[in-house]
């Protein structure tokens, strides 16, 4: 099958066919667009590549079947979640204990947050910013400030800070997260 | 003050194609389309989460060799349920076809012993 043949369809107009005539068919064309992001999920949590191309196959039926039962809205954030969802409950069944699983809610909070702050003032939330970006270890804001403002890559700002690339990636994640914290605090008390 | 700065949060991830993500895997792309790469990386969970697994693939050229099987598996799947969805029809279509056929039977069989009854009533 090529997949190129179907690449001006949206994932949502795919779901749509299937929705209408439920013919899998328009099913695999819309999952194997993910087949490789799948992939690299599983080997993430399953850190096997025979796990992981097991766990695929498992997703793929475990979704064919699921969207033959109910309404899908946001295809991607779901099939991230059946996906991890299953890598955390074969973890568990590997080490015995109970991970914490996403659901369709926390998907759901997340994309409310961001449209909340969409409403707010942007200079506003720029003011914020610039006085969040003051309040990040020294590290973090190093690394923030030459990826957002620098528009370095990992790879400049290990090379010019001497973190690894790790360091910086995670001083990147950290931060980020650290400034949403931050900014929201800040402009609930403006 | 710097409008880069809402790029933090700013959470639209435009998609990254899967081409872009093996490129940037392989180390092949420009310092500026790196920077491009991760900052969507950055916007998206499923992203990030593929990214860093797909790295761990000992051989990168192994990824596509893996993505094609899981897909012709994906296919083949499909076929057998389509396949079998369609068998369990036909059968359910012989099964109408039999019973019309007994009950035009039977209707016939009435009718025939009636014309027969009625015939040996005259005589």
């Amino acid at each position: 099958m090529n997949p190129d043949r179907y690449q001006h369809i949206s994932d949502n107009t795919l779901l749509e066919k299937f929705y209408a005539d439920k013919d899998n068919h328009w099913l695999g064309i819309l999952l194997q667009r993910y087949t490789m992001l799948l992939l690299g999920v599983c080997m993430k949590y399953l850190k096997n590549e025979d796990d992981a191309k097991d766990s695929v196959q498992q997703v793929f039926l475990k979704a064919i079947a699921e969207l033959h039962k109910y309404r899908v809205e946001y295809f991607k954030s779901w099939i991230y979640m059946v996906a991890k969802n299953h890598c955390l409950m074969k973890l568990r069944d590997r080490q015995g204990k109970a991970p914490a699983m996403l659901n369709e809610q926390t998907l759901v909070i997340e994309e409310e947050v961001l449209s909340a702050q969409a409403h707010l003032d942007k200079d506003r939330i720029l003011d914020a910013m610039t006085r969040a970006i003051e309040e990040l270890n020294k590290e973090q804001k190093q690394c923030v400030t030459l990826f957002y403002l620098d528009k370095k890559s990992y790879t400049q700002i290990a090379e010019a800070t001497g973190y690894s690339m790790m360091q910086v990636k995670s001083y990147i994640q950290n931060g980020k997260r650290n400034l949403k914290i931050v900014v929201e605090r800040l402009i609930k008390q403006q | 003050m710097n409008k880069d700065l809402l790029n933090i949060l700013s959470n639209s991830s435009k998609d990254i194609d899967n081409q872009q993500l093996m490129d940037y895997l392989a180390g092949k792309l420009s310092d500026e389309e790196k920077h491009q790469v991760e900052l969507q990386l950055l916007n998206s969970d499923f992203m990030n989460d593929a990214a860093e697994g797909l790295e761990t693939v000992k051989d990168k050229k192994d990824i596509n060799v893996f993505v094609d099987q899981l897909n012709r598996e994906l296919h083949k799947k499909l076929l057998r349920k389509k396949q079998k969805k369609q068998k369990r029809k036909l059968l359910q279509q012989r099964w109408v076809y039999a019973a019309v056929i007994i009950i035009l039977a039977i209707v016939i069989a009435t009718w025939l012993m009636i014309v027969k009854y009625q015939a040996l009533k005259t005589k």
